[in-house]
């Protein structure tokens, strides 16, 4: 009991020493809010009308874009000016002079050259921003426009002019689909990306979109003091956070295989596509979709109808005809149907069939594209000469669910998962498929059109060549992607290189035996006499590929579609690759609507673009080695050694994260 | 009828303040939140914890103390149990490991193990035989602490970690140090800590605050207490108004509807209202430590004055921070700043300080 009353006086009296420290702290507390809201009320409340301290945000420098070898910037910042209000200054400014407003609405409708409609209309978008955050008013002020507003900064102090730094294309349409562009964020993209505010420029499409994390970086911000009339006084230099600059990105493009398939187009007012991947890795080398759009225009904030304008052009330039074009194949698809007949055991590699022009199945008359026919032909002549009767046979051996399975092994009717966005997957027809989504039976007749990549079979230019490609290497599936590397800014300033791993998506097994009769056709489409890709032979290289000539409209005889009109022309297709022992590049060209064979209108690109990737081993193949001054030369060092230069360079190692 | 007898003993009042100051704090969130956030999602959030506050403040009142002694060192463990699950298994947030994610709801363990390691504490007090402590019934009572704050402080949260110090100081203060101890203690305390503080670099004090509450100033330079001290010195003695404030409006405060909420308080309601919101906070620990006064055990009365500590410590750092007595630390105000788990937790702790002072008469 004497323990109990001890600690209970005890605890009593330290009870009752924190109850008056406490009365006492909070008899100070309210003694120091009196001198905060009582005394310095007044100095508080003019500050709060002020507010000396406000944030302006310092917007990061976005990430430069740049071909495969770093040596050309495709996407780069320049420079600007552009126009911001502030609110926060101009409110107090309207409530004391109710004219102001309508002076400030016509001030800047007169020095920016537009309506006071406009100016309306552009504050009104600004309403969506932050009380607190200034809105933007116009972008990419001349130099007279600057002074003129500089010069009435007075009259307006809620008028800002900022240097910002103005997206810039500095090769405009070049590799614009793959490239893509940029534009004000959405409001689904703000609630996609808390990290975004309204009036900040992201991606939208393309690499740009893709790659935007990347590429954006992180904006700082700045802190500046105001006097009592809203103008802007000095930094406050310690508490700045500077931006962090967005990452480079190298795509795997190649700038001069780029510009070469381009101007093909541009010379040739060719529409179409041209895709060239390396085999050994699913880089793509050049991809181009023509039409192509300047994406320059959508740099500016205040154009929001530039897409609508490019989205009504009738030949679809915003379309990336390369990944979201979806066409029939034509005989490109032959490819596909020799690898799935070998491997099936359908065909082999003596099998023969008789040409005559026409045949019939399941009750109907098919045409071959030659009148005459082709006599009898084995796979690889067949291959050659694109007999299409050959084909219509191995069809109908083969049965459609057999060359939709070989049809999804090679890559087609499911997107080949580019770092791009919008990939459409295209259609590989089948019983199921006709079950499942078009509600009815399939017809065995219809199987025979697909043999020869016509009927519902459609595909993208990309994924023809992801086909090529598996076929060149043996049967591997890389996942096709943009963009080689990203380059960017460690904490302590150093520069940090990440690559991007190629990526095996699967393989397939091809037999031997198949796998070099199918290639030996095609090398003979391209080398032997006869074959319908003549145009892009190139001495001293060994091409093989496949051309294609996809029907449009149907045909009830044997004409030229050439002198059509434009929507009715054939299609034009070649697909091919080289070396064929030594694969290092794959090149599918695709002209919409060309009227002439794929042999005419797409083989000659192709040539142009092997010409230009393997220049040096060409040149080497043409030295005369019996004449002794060539020789003599190769002594010297004057001219390479021949057989040195002919090795590949070795492929980009599949590497991993790291310098 | 024993319930009916302890019920009769409920101080209403009580209770009754610590809603009101619920109330006032929802009104407060709803004037940070609503220019930026017009769906006012996170005030439905604040209020629905604070529904599932009063649902476990009545849980925590209505079942006798005695209980949740008995049980404390199973929710110790627990609590304890979790805390190394989130060193583990915890998601990053901010660079901590603090919150449990279950479904799209998250907790934050650490602020129930304050009630659970007060709880242990306050058992272990309860079977103290004598009034002051020796060397080794002492160090048992910094271990049951030292426990949660280690694991706190690995995850790394010391900021949390800091909020445990009450309970050092009511068990150094209440449990009994002789006098001798304390007055040599703060002397040294005293002298030491001005002077050690004068002899750190610039660089060094920075490192410190930081290092107690990282990303919780990331202006520097005291841009929140700058702009926290416009908002309340602005209000003036009457206020702005529900609604008026324009500091805290316009994103010029920071952490408006959390930490520096008081100054939203301080902007719209004047002195006034600074005046009532510290009077209903003052009443709040009055009567609590009324109830450890006149607790019927031992038990009780440490039980009380742990819970009650947790209070102070908070409005008293909270409260001087606002206009810059004290260096910005990231420390809510109670039952006002927005936050489910400090809500909960605190009211959590106005349910079991009730549940005291019902069963001052005997046991029930």
């Amino acid at each position: 009991m004497r323990v109990y009353r001890d600690d209970q006086k005890f605890l009593t009296f330290r009870i009752n020493a924190l109850l008056w420290a406490i009365v006492a702290i909070f008899v100070f507390l309210a003694g120091s809010f009196w001198f905060v809201q009582g005394v310095q009320a007044e100095k508080y409340r003019n500050l709060s009308d002020a507010n000396a301290l406000r944030p302006v945000a310092m917007p990061a420098k976005r990430g430069l874009i740049l071909d495969r070898e770093g040596k050309k910037i495709l996407a780069d910042n320049q420079p600007a000016y552009s126009l911001t209000l502030d609110r926060v200054v101009m409110r107090p400014i309207v409530k004391s002079d109710k004219t102001h407003r309508g002076k400030l609405v016509s001030f800047l409708a007169t020095s920016l050259g537009t309506t006071p409609q406009d100016i309306e209309a552009r504050f009104e978008k600004g309403k969506v921003i932050p009380f607190a955050r200034p809105i933007p008013v116009a972008e990419d002020l001349t130099m007279s426009q600057v002074a003129s507003i500089q010069a009435e900064s007075l009259s307006f102090p809620e008028l800002n002019v900022e240097p910002v730094q103005r997206r810039n294309y500095p090769y405009g349409t070049l590799a614009s689909h793959a490239i893509g562009f940029i534009g004000e964020v959405s409001e689904r993209d703000l609630i996609q990306h808390k990290e975004l505010k309204p009036g900040d420029l992201i991606g939208k499409r393309g690499v740009e979109l893709m790659y935007d994390e990347y590429l954006r970086g992180k904006d700082g911000t700045q802190f500046w003091e105001y006097d009592s009339h809203g103008r802007r006084l000095a930094e406050v230099r310690t508490a700045r956070q500077d931006p962090v600059a967005g990452s480079n990105v190298y795509l795997t493009l190649d700038f001069d295989l780029q510009r070469r398939a381009e101007q093909y187009f541009v010379e040739n007012e060719f529409v179409g596509a041209v895709v060239a991947l390396d085999p050994r890795n699913g880089e793509v080398l050049a991809m181009v979709s023509s039409p192509e759009f300047n994406p320059n225009v959508f740099s500016k904030r205040f154009t929001p109808d530039t897409w609508k304008v490019i989205s009504s052009n009738p030949f679809k330039t915003e379309l990336n005809r390369a990944i979201q074009g979806l066409y029939s194949p034509g005989s490109v698809f032959k490819t596909t149907m020799a690898v799935a007949g070998l491997a099936e055991g359908a065909i082999g590699p003596g099998t023969t069939f008789d040409c005559p022009g026409s045949a019939v199945f399941f009750g109907r008359r098919f045409r071959d594209w030659r009148r005459q026919g082709h006599g009898v032909v084995s796979v690889t002549t067949a291959l050659k000469v694109s007999c299409d009767i050959f084909f219509y046979n191995v069809g109908a051996r083969l049965g459609v669910d057999k060359i939709s399975e070989w049809a999804h092994n090679l890559g087609f009717g499911e997107i080949s998962k580019i770092d791009l966005d919008g990939e459409k997957a295209g259609i590989v027809p089948s019983t199921e498929w006709a079950a499942k989504k078009q509600h009815r039976k399939w017809y065995p007749s219809e199987t025979i059109s697909v043999a020869i990549g016509q009927g519902p079979l459609i595909v993208t230019p990309l994924q023809t060549a992801v086909m090529m490609a598996t076929i060149a290497n043996g049967g591997t599936i890389y996942r096709p992607h943009v963009v080689r590397m990203i380059e960017r800014q460690k904490p302590d300033g150093s520069m940090e290189r990440l690559q991007v791993a190629s990526e095996v998506l699967r393989k397939v097994r091809i037999p031997d035996t198949a796998w070099k009769t199918v290639t030996n056709g095609l090398w003979k489409v391209v080398n032997e006499e006869g074959g319908t890709g003549g145009n892009a032979r190139v001495a001293g290289l060994d091409i093989a590929g496949k051309t294609g000539t996809a029907q449009v409209i149907a045909q009830s005889g044997w004409f030229s579609t050439a002198g059509l009109p434009f929507m009715q022309r054939d299609h034009a297709w070649f697909v091919s690759y080289a070396e064929k022992e030594n694969p290092q590049m794959v090149v599918a060209v695709f002209v919409e609507h060309a009227g002439q064979h794929g042999g005419t209108d797409a083989a000659p690109l192709a040539k142009l673009l092997y010409e230009s990737r393997f220049k040096g081993q060409i040149e080497n193949a043409a030295l005369d080695l019996n004449n002794p001054d060539t020789l003599e030369a190769i002594r010297e060092g004057k001219l390479p050694v021949p057989g040195q230069e002919k090795k590949a360079p070795p492929a980009p190692a599949n590497s991993n994260f790291g310098h | 009828m024993p319930r009916a007898r302890a019920l009769s003993a409920l101080d209403i009042n009580f209770i009754g303040t610590a809603i009101a100051i619920t109330a006032i704090g929802c009104m407060l969130i709803y004037s940070a939140t609503y220019f930026t956030d017009p769906s006012l999602n996170l005030l439905l959030k604040q209020v629905l914890w604070i529904a599932i506050g009063i649902a476990l403040m009545l849980l925590f009142m209505l079942v006798d103390y005695h209980v949740f002694f008995e049980i404390a060192p199973v929710l110790y463990g627990i609590g304890n149990v979790l805390l190394v699950y989130l060193l583990i298994w915890g998601k990053v947030t901010a660079h901590v490991k603090s919150w449990i994610h279950i479904g799209s709801f998250q907790f934050q363990p650490s602020e129930f193990m304050k009630i659970f390691t007060a709880l242990m504490l306050a058992r272990y007090f309860d079977r103290q035989e004598s009034a002051y402590m020796n060397t080794r019934s002492f160090l048992r009572a910094m271990a049951i602490i030292a426990l949660p704050v280690g694991l706190i402080i690995v995850e790394p949260d010391f900021g949390t970690a800091a909020t445990f110090f009450p309970l050092v100081a009511v068990a150094m203060f209440f449990g009994g140090i002789r006098w001798k101890v304390w007055v040599v203690a703060a002397i040294v305390l005293v002298i030491a800590l001005p002077v050690g503080w004068t002899l750190l670099h610039q660089y060094q004090k920075d490192r410190v605050i930081t290092f107690l509450n990282p990303d919780r100033d990331p202006l520097g330079k005291g841009y929140q207490v700058t702009q926290a001290k416009i908002a309340i010195g602005s209000g003036g003695i009457h206020g702005k108004g529900f609604r008026q404030g324009t500091q805290a409006k316009l994103e010029y405060l920071p952490a408006r509807h959390t930490d520096f909420i008081f100054a939203v308080l301080g902007e719209e309601w004047g002195f006034i209202g600074v005046m009532i919101v510290l009077g209903l906070y003052l009443f709040l620990i009055i009567q609590a430590l009324n109830f450890a006064r006149n607790a019927r055990d031992r038990g009780g009365t440490f039980l009380a004055i742990c819970l009650i500590s947790f209070f102070i410590f908070h409005v008293l750092i909270n409260v001087s921070m606002q206009i810059g007595i004290l260096p910005t630390t990231g420390i809510p105000l109670p039952l006002i700043s927005y936050g489910g788990s400090s809500t909960m937790m605190f009211l959590i702790a106005i349910g079991l300080m009730a549940n005291v002072d019902m069963r001052r008469f005997g046991h029930v």
